[in-house]
């Protein structure tokens, strides 16, 4: 029933993180009763997103700057977790405003500090990585949802 | 332009070493004599690359090496590089009268070959500021000279054939950045800008010309990562189109956080199990082929390696089928494992997924 099959590269970031995630989503789920409440929810998606970024960030390493960028506002967040959460929900609601490159700097993590050629190498780096994570995700979920 | 280069410093360097350290230094000694001296006239005779070297030839090479018969070129190139060297070094000190640094490292140049490279580098490039007119007769050399001298020919050759119109600011920095990248394999301190015909060559212009190069290489390399990119022209609608790619990105992650935190309270999450399904086809699938060879070259840790091998084991495969749910973007059904997804672009345009 169970064979053993070797993945093609043991330490992609694909599989870092798909580990990292696997180790924080099965953290959160212990230690969180099963209530079906919408509060309960909504903590638990915030929750499930930072472990997702954050799981992303640290598989990736402190090579990039957009990971670092992630990694250290994950560990400030802890100060000022009210403010983050009302600044997210403003983010979600006025983030389709398009217009040129400030607005990749503050889509990229850590974009702000950044000359425009590396910001763009930044880009292009974080593009694949959350690619990943999402192409993961979603295998999560539909695996989950059997 | 930077392996002729190499090719040219290489073949110098291989012709000094064979030569004892006392001669060479006693020949540049005599070098700087001969450029106290008036230096003779360059020849009139249709100003070929022969006449150029058959210039100083019966002084230096009599100074360095010694012999007696190096008055032909063909026969200079028959010989050893260092026949050939000195004529260049010669030539290289003229033009480099101007240069004060660069002539007081050639001044400290002792036996390490290092400072040796630069002359010669210097000196290809600054033959045509001596000698500009020279570029026909490149021919003729190019032809008759066998292939060690031949290549170091093509490579003056054709540094000067690039720089037909040029003015000597370009060169001098260009000089600069090869004096620091001949050791074989150091890092470039500068970016080797080429101006070409009827451009600016102050150092504004040139250095806002890199940087823009730069910028271009990445946005085009951003053009092939974003799905639909590439038929868009002009830098802001594809910096658009990037951004719209981003946040599609990040939407989508949060949208499935959403999902999993609605979804995983009734399943008892197992990883294992998870990490499990996942080891499936990691060859087909096109993301980890494209992304795991080339974009991530991220060390190996061995520590890792042990878990993951105990919880890469199938644990049956099913075929999952993604639900309808309200998307912003189109999911294809899979109809593989679960690393062998093939998500459409984001911005509907599916063709440059699903081609691969």
């Amino acid at each position: 029933m169970t064979t053993l099959i070797m993945p093609s590269n043991h330490n992609s970031i694909k599989t870092r993180f798909t580990y990292r995630f696997a180790r924080s989503l099965k953290k959160l789920n212990k230690n969180r009763p099963a209530s079906q409440s919408m509060k309960e929810t909504y903590r638990r998606y915030h929750m499930i997103r930072v472990a997702s970024y954050a799981s992303m960030a640290s598989a990736v390493g402190p090579k990039r700057a957009w990971s670092r960028a992630v990694l250290w506002k994950i560990r400030n967040r802890t100060l000022h977790r009210t403010l983050m959460k009302k600044s997210r929900i403003h983010a979600l609601r006025t983030r389709k405003v398009s217009g040129n490159p400030n607005d990749l700097r503050k889509l990229v993590p850590g974009g702000e500090g950044m000359d425009f050629s590396r910001l763009l190498n930044e880009t292009a780096h974080y593009i694949k990585c959350l690619r990943t994570q999402v192409q993961i995700m979603k295998n999560i979920v539909d695996h989950c949802s059997n | 332009m930077e392996p002729k280069v190499e090719a040219t410093e290489l073949q110098y360097r291989s012709g000094i070493c064979g030569h004892k350290p006392g001669s060479i230094g006693f020949g540049f000694d005599d070098i700087r004599g001969l450029i106290s001296t008036p230096p003779p006239p360059p020849p009139e005779t249709g100003s070929s690359f022969t006449a150029l070297l058959e210039l100083p030839s019966p002084q230096a090479v009599e100074l360095l090496v010694n012999s007696p018969e190096a008055a032909d070129e063909e026969f200079a190139a028959k010989h050893n590089i260092a026949h050939f060297a000195p004529p260049e070094i010669y030539l290289s000190n003229i033009a480099l009268i101007d240069h004060a640094s660069k002539f007081s490292a050639l001044a400290s140049a002792d036996n390490s070959t290092e400072n040796y490279s630069m002359p010669t580098v210097s000196c290809s490039k600054k033959l045509d500021v001596v000698k500009q007119e020279q570029m026909d007769s490149d021919s003729k050399p190019n032809g008759s000279s066998p292939a060690v001298s031949d290549q170091k020919l093509k490579s003056s050759k054709r540094k000067e054939t690039e720089k037909k119109v040029k003015e000597s600011n370009k060169k001098s920095k260009r000089v600069v950045p090869n004096e620091a990248s001949e050791d074989g394999g150091e890092k470039l301190p500068y970016v080797h800008v080429r101006a070409r015909r009827g451009q600016a060559t102050d150092g504004h212009s040139l250095a806002e010309r890199a940087r823009r190069e730069k910028i271009n290489a990445r946005m085009k390399l951003l053009q092939e990562l974003v799905p639909g990119c590439n038929k868009i022209s002009g830098t802001a609608m594809v910096l658009d189109e990037i951004i719209n790619h981003v946040q599609s990105l990040q939407s989508q992650v949060e949208f499935l956080s959403m999902k999993l935190a609605a979804v995983t309270p009734r399943f008892d999450f197992n990883p294992d199990a998870l990490l499990a399904a996942e080891s499936g086809s990691p060859n087909d699938s096109s993301y980890p082929g494209i992304f795991t060879p080339s974009i991530w070259p991220e060390g190996q840790i061995n520590g890792n390696r042990q878990q993951n091998q105990q919880l890469w084991h199938l644990d049956g495969l099913h075929q999952p089928v993604w639900g309808g749910e309200e998307n912003n973007s189109n999911f294809i059904t899979p109809e593989n494992s679960l690393l062998s997804y093939d998500t459409s672009g984001n911005s509907g345009a599916a063709s440059l997924r699903s081609s691969r």
